[in-house]
């Protein structure tokens, strides 16, 4: 963990993971804000406007999370 | 008892309609309320909810209280203290400037020494709440100067309680300058007195207000914060700053999550009464009249931000986008500017800084975000001179989030002047460019042979810095971005 993960305090609001994806500047951006709610940056280019972005409560956040981690489980 | 519940069900259910009318168009909250209470109140053509607006005193009074109360308990001292000198830099550029136009305007239009105090005031801070809304709302939160536009707004906070000590003496209407030096002695005195509180008393008012059910917590919470409030006001230091220290000293035990979790809605309902009965004071007949002197306030303060952004641009090596999009997103201006206009209207000043502020916020409240949303095209205008004299390559570059390879960078400095391939084979180079990875230096993308780009094909180090002299900037190839350093971070 760690490398390649770039951490950034937003004061006010809270902090935000960068997460590089292999090149051609594929990468996403975390916000997890101090309400709970995480803001979730897909950018497909370079460029610094976002392809996409969601904004999840801490509940979504928390699916969404097992599922990428795998740790996922119907009952 | 007698209370108009009617009258105030009636008026928050009204002014909570315009202000989600307002947010269908992305517009802020806060001026919509106060527009409520101006619509709704007795010197205004049309119902009249309120006979005696002052019956609304004692909840608007608590609004404030819990407004400032709420900004000390989530005031992230940390983050700020170890943001380094740079961003206080920064910050002090955009309040400087700010206040200081603030202050000339307020002279210039002769209406007092005090009114001109609260008018720089009103026109030099910032809405934090309008800021951070507009950031995400414009999907801004990965762009790399948002770390400093919500630097700055905090550090602007901060500000606000300083401020408003200095203001609270003179607003008092001390008769020589001995007594008001004397008062802002008694009230920065009282400051330090909070923050030793704040430092080294927290457990201790921790323990008066701790209690495992939210109900009582809440319950102990609002009598202490009003009672501190309270007696700020007595010594005659204003209720707003006693709430804000009060919030400080909270966020320093340990119940500090639990209370901004229930102070929230709190808040929210009371500084709602509070921007409504601000509304109310005003005559919309005396609008008419400041308009000439608000329209200019409001250029004054469009040219600041820009300034200051160019100057935040300037500090942290940002592009065009950046620094139009750090001028144009603190333009908002809310909260504060009302608390200041009340703190004015209660002490008794000119009159005609209630209509000024009132127009003022709302013109600004309507601009701020469409500015913000638009900032590309200033960002066109601006020459890169006025950015960083010997910079090139920065205006056709994108600026997002800070480039997350960093952790890449093994060594920064050579020796080497020369590019060796082009050495051995004969050639001649333009600039060098350095591998931040390896150390490898090799020629750039004007010369003959571009080494430094074969360099990153054949081994993928992502990041080379130029060499040539007063050059200073690092790219990453595999982002496509120049590299800023984060804010806060200590790599210089």
């Amino acid at each position: 963990m760690g490398k390649g993960v770039h951490i950034q305090e937003l004061p006010g609001v809270g902090t935000r993971y960068d997460i590089a994806l292999g090149s051609g500047g594929q990468r996403v951006s975390i916000v997890a804000s101090r309400d709970g709610k995480r803001h979730l940056y897909v950018f497909e280019t370079s460029g610094d406007d976002p392809t996409a972005v969601l904004e999840l409560t801490e509940e979504q956040a928390r699916k969404v999370g097992a599922v990428l981690a795998g740790t996922f489980f119907t009952d | 008892m007698h209370a108009n519940l009617i009258g105030l069900g009636a008026l928050i259910l009204a002014a909570g309609l315009l202000a989600r009318l307002g947010r269908r168009f992305r517009l802020p909250t806060v001026p919509f309320f106060m527009l409520a209470g101006i619509l709704l109140g007795p010197f205004t053509p049309g119902p009249t909810l309120f006979e005696h607006p002052e019956d609304l005193d004692m909840l608007a009074l608590l609004g404030l209280v819990l407004l400032l109360f709420h900004l000390g308990v989530e005031f992230p001292v940390e983050q700020v203290l170890g943001s380094g000198k740079r961003l206080f830099a920064a910050a002090g550029a955009y309040i400087g400037i700010n206040i200081g136009a603030g202050l000339g305007l307020g002279f210039a239009l002769g209406w007092g020494t005090s009114e001109a105090f609260v008018i720089a005031g009103a026109v030099g801070i910032s809405s934090s709440a309008i800021a951070t809304k507009l950031l995400i709302e414009l999907r801004r939160l990965a762009n790399a100067e948002t770390p400093l536009i919500l630097g700055i707004i905090v550090i602007e906070d901060l500000f606000l309680a300083l401020y408003l000590a200095l203001l609270t003496p003179i607003l008092s209407g001390a008769d020589s300058a001995g007594e008001l030096a004397l008062r802002i002695g008694i009230s920065f005195g009282y400051l330090v007195l909070l923050f030793a509180i704040a430092r080294w008393g927290a457990r201790l008012i921790g323990k008066v207000i701790d209690s495992n059910e939210d109900e009582l917590l809440a319950v102990l919470m609002v009598g202490l914060v009003v009672l501190v409030a309270g007696l700020s006001a007595e010594v005659g230091v204003s209720d707003a700053i006693g709430a804000l220290m009060i919030g400080l000293v909270v966020a320093r035990t340990s119940v500090k999550e639990r209370a901004e979790r229930l102070v929230l809605p709190l808040r929210d309902v009371f500084a709602a009464i509070f921007f409504v009965a601000f509304g109310m004071s005003i005559d919309v007949g005396a609008i008419g009249s400041v308009a000439v002197p608000v329209l200019i306030a409001v250029g004054i303060t469009v040219l600041t931000n820009v300034t200051a952004g160019l100057i935040t641009a300037r500090l942290f090596g940002l592009n065009q986008r950046g620094a139009a999009n750090v001028g144009l997103t603190v333009l908002g201006r809310g909260e504060f500017s009302l608390i200041l206009a009340t703190l004015a209207l209660s002490a008794g000043l000119d009159e005609r800084i209630g209509p000024f502020i009132a127009l003022y916020v709302l013109i600004l409240a309507v601009l701020a975000p469409i500015l913000a949303a638009n900032s590309r095209m200033l960002a066109r205008f601006l020459p890169d001179r006025l950015l960083h004299d010997r910079w090139r390559y920065v205006r056709e570059e994108t600026i997002s989030t800070a480039c997350t390879h960093m952790d890449r960078i093994h060594i920064t400095e050579t020796d080497t002047d020369v590019c060796p391939q082009c050495v051995e084979s004969g050639d001649t180079w333009v600039q060098l460019r350095m591998c931040l990875t390896c150390g490898e230096v090799g020629c750039c993308n004007d010369s003959v042979n571009k080494h430094a780009d074969a360099h990153f094909a054949d081994t993928g180090h992502p990041i080379i810095r130029s060499l040539q002299d007063g050059d200073g900037w690092e790219y990453c190839y595999a982002d496509g971005t120049l590299i800023r350093e984060p804010a806060g971070s200590n790599r210089s």
